[in-house]
């Protein structure tokens, strides 16, 4: 009967299928793994722009006080009695006897200015009651995050408009002309008052470098002069006429304010030119807060953003990434293309170019920010440095190339992705049958006709496959890019309407670094926490995009070549 | 690359078709090996090797693998330059011009001794772009001409009337022998002088494999073909003279009647019965 | 030679050089018979004769089939396939001998009808012993692929010829001088005939071994011998 057993046992090993089921199991935990990653970030980062309802919440804490507060409910957690305890410092009497858990609320209360802090924690058997009142507002402001409370009167300037229930209507039209204004503002800022500034500078740098110039004859440098002045002083006029319609404008925009009380009974005036939007949860109907939704995304992904990088949107962000990886692409693939054609198709095999091939590939496992001191070293202080003496003297002592900027930002990382480039184009190099090669030489075609008519459209897909796994490494880099390039915050897109229009010297913000800045440097890390999940989601969608992107070109191309080897 | 005089070796004089007194070979020689030696390394592939191949006729290389059959079609057009470490001696002349002397344009040998290998190879790109690939190489070619040069090429190697209505379409949807003739019509396009026929039909099914040997027959009217193949029936069918290689030398060259009845050394014998050799 | 690399193939061939050397002895026991039977007048052993060249047709449709089938299954080329055509047109002249050694063997049922001759079928015995040991040394010459032997055997066909026409004169001038005769010497005449006929065949088989062993025609060229 045993040995049966044993024998049962023996054949089912030597069937293979414990190996299929050990296989699966481990398929298995890695697509968990990859796809719960995947949901959490997305269920946190989308959950973020949802209209929450606002609770109108009393308790009694625990001095004994009553309190309410306003706000919404963003997380809830269970604690064991005694780590309740010793979070809060109380003694054991504090708890009714036997209770062993402690379940508690986190509310964000806003009104961080006159009522801090903003997010708090309740334990619920604090909690006596709890409302949702359809008058309770949310606004959300251009400084101080959002404010909650209950509208009570709108005044334009100092005279009161409307109170009571009619002031919701009368604000939101005075919100509209307020947002119209803003909109104003912001292309007058962008697009005069900025090129103004722009050429203002470049006249400064043409008067500085002519000072420099002394070969030059003194009769052309004071013509030249008097025509830099008079084209300045023209600009001037120009810039002071902008800042007197801009004054004009953001006079009109601060005009109207309104009164809220919050749920402390605090009075509390808002200027309406500091509400970027206002809404009341609680009265809305779904759809209305599934448009809302959209809206709270299409700001993220659209506008600057405000206070620290905790609020607003990340376009900048986004635009740098996206810029800093289609520059970084350019740069690798002929740069990769042609260091390994050089190593499969010229250099003389031997172990000179195996030594060489082995410290290519091992390139690809050094730190990335090793990589990022390097190009700070040599591409931001050597390269950049005499660019900038012998190109942009005029500019000097302040850098122009000599500083981090985009392009040394995408030549680090191409640096650092090259590796993968020239590995899978050798790759697919050598996948070329020889009998193709030769077709082409026997017709009379030299080696480099033979490369390039040939040779090279038939490895495009395993080049493009080296692009995507440069493309996916380098989205996804961070270290390196804070030495070379990347900052907190940048004050213009390295892509603009003033010649060149691209700007490679220029600052940029990257998705990965804004995740970092957000999650780990922010003042108000409850604030910004909705932001990391949301940013990290666009970072994963970003690099998929990419990736696919490029992934059905090279299907294209395969579908070309296939049948050949 | 060193080539020594002709005097320095015993048989020096080419070895000419050998016909006996009743039929005197009066065709012009298209190649001309003399004294040829060819070396991998310190290995010895071909020893010797003089022999005359008649213009516009079919001549067969044939012997067992390894014999050096491949590596001497392979020197007509100087396709061994691209292998390491090759070293040669001798001399082979293309209707009297040597073509390993220093300022041989190889690129342009090759268009005049065209190549067809064991395995289909068309280019990945159109049927269209495959026959015209060599023509392009030669320069810029008005369009209408590259048109008349294509159809005709193709003509020659009798896929036209099968491929007409395609020829924008990927040469990689053809069967395997309509993929062969294709590769036919690529070399004839830039109209050689040469033909060299690598096994060509070792990859095909029979059907496909007499269309080829068909081609052949018709081709060597225009060119002078050169065949290496495995198969001794089909050097039989299709070659008007066939050479014996055996362990790099020439073991035997005559007509291939005479080879294929009678031949002259018990090599050849053993080796075209299928005998222990 | 060496070997075949398919052993089947050298047996196929072995079998069919086989089969003809069991024709070819055959039909020199034919021959053989069919002499003795004129000779000592012999009517039985002359029937037998009749019957046996029926065995010999068989043998040639049994040889021809064997060489078709491996001329189409194996291709052979050079010394093969020069074996094996051969083989064939050997057969062919082994068949007609074989008729041959029956029209003696008729000749022979109608003489033993008649009283026994005092010159003992002399002149008759000589030719029939040269015509033997002609056909058993070509197909000596064909067993042990003896190309100079065979050339020997064409050589000596011309003897045959010489004494065939000598019976013809010495016959012919018996009958004008005894009329009596004629039918008798008519009978012996048909069956030198025969002879000679045999001679030829046997010559024809000694052409086929030069042709299988050198590669080389021989036929009706002007001077064999010199052709070697």
């Amino acid at each position: 009967m045993l040995k049966e057993d044993r024998f049962k046992l023996r054949v089912w090993f030597a069937s293979g299928e414990p190996w299929v089921w050990l296989n699966a199991g481990a398929v298995g935990i890695s697509i968990t793994a990859v796809v719960g990653l995947l949901l959490l970030i997305a269920v946190r980062g989308f959950g973020h722009f949802w209209p929450a309802s606002v609770a109108l919440i009393g308790y009694t804490d625990r001095s004994g006080v009553e309190q309410v507060v306003l706000g919404e409910v963003t997380d809830s957690e269970i604690l064991a009695a005694s780590q309740y305890l010793e979070a809060t410092g109380q003694s054991a009497d504090a708890l009714p006897a036997g209770q062993i858990e402690v379940e508690r609320w986190q509310i964000k209360t806003g009104n961080r200015r006159v009522a801090p802090p903003d997010f708090r924690w309740i334990p619920t058997h604090y909690i006596d009651s709890v409302r949702y009142p359809e008058d309770a507002v949310v606004l959300e402001r251009m400084e101080w995050g959002n404010a909650y409370g209950f509208l009570t009167a709108t005044y334009e300037g100092d005279v009161l408009s409307s109170d009571g229930p009619a002031a919701w209507d009368d604000f939101l039209s005075r919100l509209q002309r307020a947002v119209l204004l803003r909109e104003q503002i912001k292309a007058l800022e962008n697009d005069k008052l900025n090129h103004i500034n722009y050429a203002l500078e470049q006249l400064r740098l043409d008067r500085k470098g002519l000072h420099r110039r002394e070969s030059l004859d003194p009769v052309a440098r004071n013509a030249r002069m008097a025509e830099i002045d008079t084209s300045e002083q023209a600009l001037q006029a120009e810039f002071q006429a902008g800042e007197q319609e801009l004054r004009a404008l953001q006079g009109a925009l601060h005009r109207d304010s309104i009164r809220l009380r919050t749920a402390s009974g605090m009075e509390l005036t808002v200027n309406v030119g500091d509400v970027v939007r206002a809404w009341r949860p609680n009265a809305m109907p779904v759809l209305q807060k599934i448009g809302h939704y959209l809206h709270s995304v299409g700001l993220f992904l659209t506008d600057t953003p405000r206070e620290a990088n905790t609020e607003g949107g990340i376009y900048p962000a986004i635009f740098g990434t996206i810029m800093m990886v289609l520059l970084m692409s350019i740069l690798v693939t002929p740069f990769g293309v042609i260091a390994a054609l050089y190593l499969r198709e010229y250099a003389k095999q031997g172990p000179f170019v195996r030594l060489i091939r082995i410290a290519v590939n091992n390139l690809a496992g050094v730190p990335s920010i090793v990589y990022g001191v390097f190009g700070l070293g040599f591409f931001v202080y050597f390269l950049g440095g005499n660019l900038d003496a012998l190109f942009f003297p005029d500019a000097l002592p302040a850098p122009t190339f000599g500083t981090p900027g985009l392009l040394w930002a995408s030549l680090t990382l191409a640096l650092l992705t090259v590796p993968v480039v020239v590995v899978s184009t050798e790759e697919g190099l050598t996948r070329i049958p020889r009998a193709i090669r030769e077709g082409s030489l026997a017709l009379g075609a030299t080696k480099a006709e033979t490369l390039f008519k040939v040779v090279i459209p038939m490895a495009s897909p395993a080049i493009l496959t080296g692009v995507i796994l440069a493309v996916a490494r380098a989205a996804g880099e961070v270290a390196p890019l804070m030495l070379v390039g990347v900052v907190k915050l940048a004050p213009s897109l390295p892509l603009d309407g003033n010649f060149p229009f691209v700007h490679l010297e220029r600052k940029f913000m990257h998705l990965g670094f804004h995740i970092y800045d957000v999650g780990f440097q922010s003042p108000n890390v409850d604030a910004a926490r909705p932001l990391v999940y949301a940013t990290a989601l666009l970072l994963v969608l970003l690099i998929v995009a990419l990736n696919l992107t490029a992934i059905m070109l090279r299907n294209r191309l395969e579908r070309r070549y296939r049948g050949v080897e | 690359m060193t080539s020594d005089t002709i005097a320095d070796r015993p048989n020096a004089q080419p070895l000419k078709p050998d016909a006996t007194q009743e039929q005197p070979v009066s065709l012009p020689d298209s190649l001309l090996v003399d004294g040829w030696s060819l070396y991998y390394g310190e290995q010895q592939a071909l020893n010797s090797i003089s022999l005359a191949i008649p213009q516009k006729q079919a001549t067969a290389f044939i012997g067992p693998s390894g014999c050096g059959k491949s590596t001497l079609l392979r020197c007509f057009n100087r396709m061994n330059d691209l292998i390491d470490n090759v070293s040669v001696s001798g001399r082979i002349t293309l209707e009297g011009q040597d073509i390993y002397a220093k300022d041989v344009d190889v690129a342009q040998l090759r268009r005049r001794v065209g190549m067809v290998f064991q395995r289909p190879n068309p280019f990945p790109k159109t049927i269209y772009e495959n026959v015209a690939y060599g023509l392009r190489l030669a320069g810029r070619i008005p369009k209408t001409e590259l048109d008349d040069r294509v159809e005709w090429a193709l003509k020659s190697a009798a896929l036209w009337e099968e491929v007409r209505d395609r020829l924008k379409e990927s040469a990689l949807g053809l069967s395997g022998g309509q993929q062969q003739r294709l590769v036919i019509a690529r070399a004839v396009a830039v109209q050689p002088a040469v033909l060299l026929l690598d096994e060509p039909a070792s990859a095909l099914d029979p059907i496909s494999t007499l269309k080829i040997e068909e081609l052949i027959h018709q081709l060597k009217s225009e060119y002078t073909i050169v065949i290496v193949t495995h198969n001794m029936q089909q050097a039989a069918r299709v070659s008007d003279y066939t050479a014996f290689l055996y362990l790099g030398e020439l073991v035997e060259f005559d007509r291939t009647d005479d080879v294929f009845t009678n031949p002259k050394k018990p090599q050849t014998e053993d080796y075209i019965t299928g005998r222990y050799g | 030679m060496n070997p075949h690399i398919s052993e089947q193939y050298d047996a196929e061939l072995d079998e069919t050089r086989n089969l003809l050397m069991e024709m070819g002895g055959q039909v020199e026991k034919l021959l053989r018979d069919a002499i003795d039977a004129l000779v000592t007048q012999d009517s039985a052993l002359a029937e037998e004769v009749r019957r046996g060249d029926k065995k010999v047709n068989r043998l040639e449709v049994e040889i021809d089939e064997h060489c078709v089938n491996i001329i189409a299954r194996r291709q052979p080329a050079a010394s093969d396939l020069r074996t094996l055509i051969s083989v064939m047109k050997a057969s062919t002249d082994l068949e007609r001998i074989g008729d041959e050694a029956g029209r003696i063997a008729k000749m022979a049922k109608v003489l033993a009808d008649m009283e026994y001759p005092s010159d003992q079928y002399n002149d008759f015995r000589t030719l029939a012993n040269m015509t033997h040991d002609l056909l058993t040394r070509s197909l000596d010459a064909f067993a042990r692929l003896d190309a100079d032997g065979a050339l020997a055997v064409i050589a000596a066909d011309e003897t045959i010829d010489d004494t065939y026409d000598q019976i013809l004169r010495n016959r012919s001038s018996a009958m004008r001088q005894d009329p009596g005769t004629v039918e008798r010497a008519m009978s012996v005449i048909w069956a030198a005939r025969s002879l000679e006929r045999i001679g030829d065949h046997a010559k024809n088989l000694g052409e086929h071994v030069v042709y299988l062993v050198r590669g080389q025609d021989v036929r009706h060229s002007p001077k064999q011998s010199s052709v070697s």
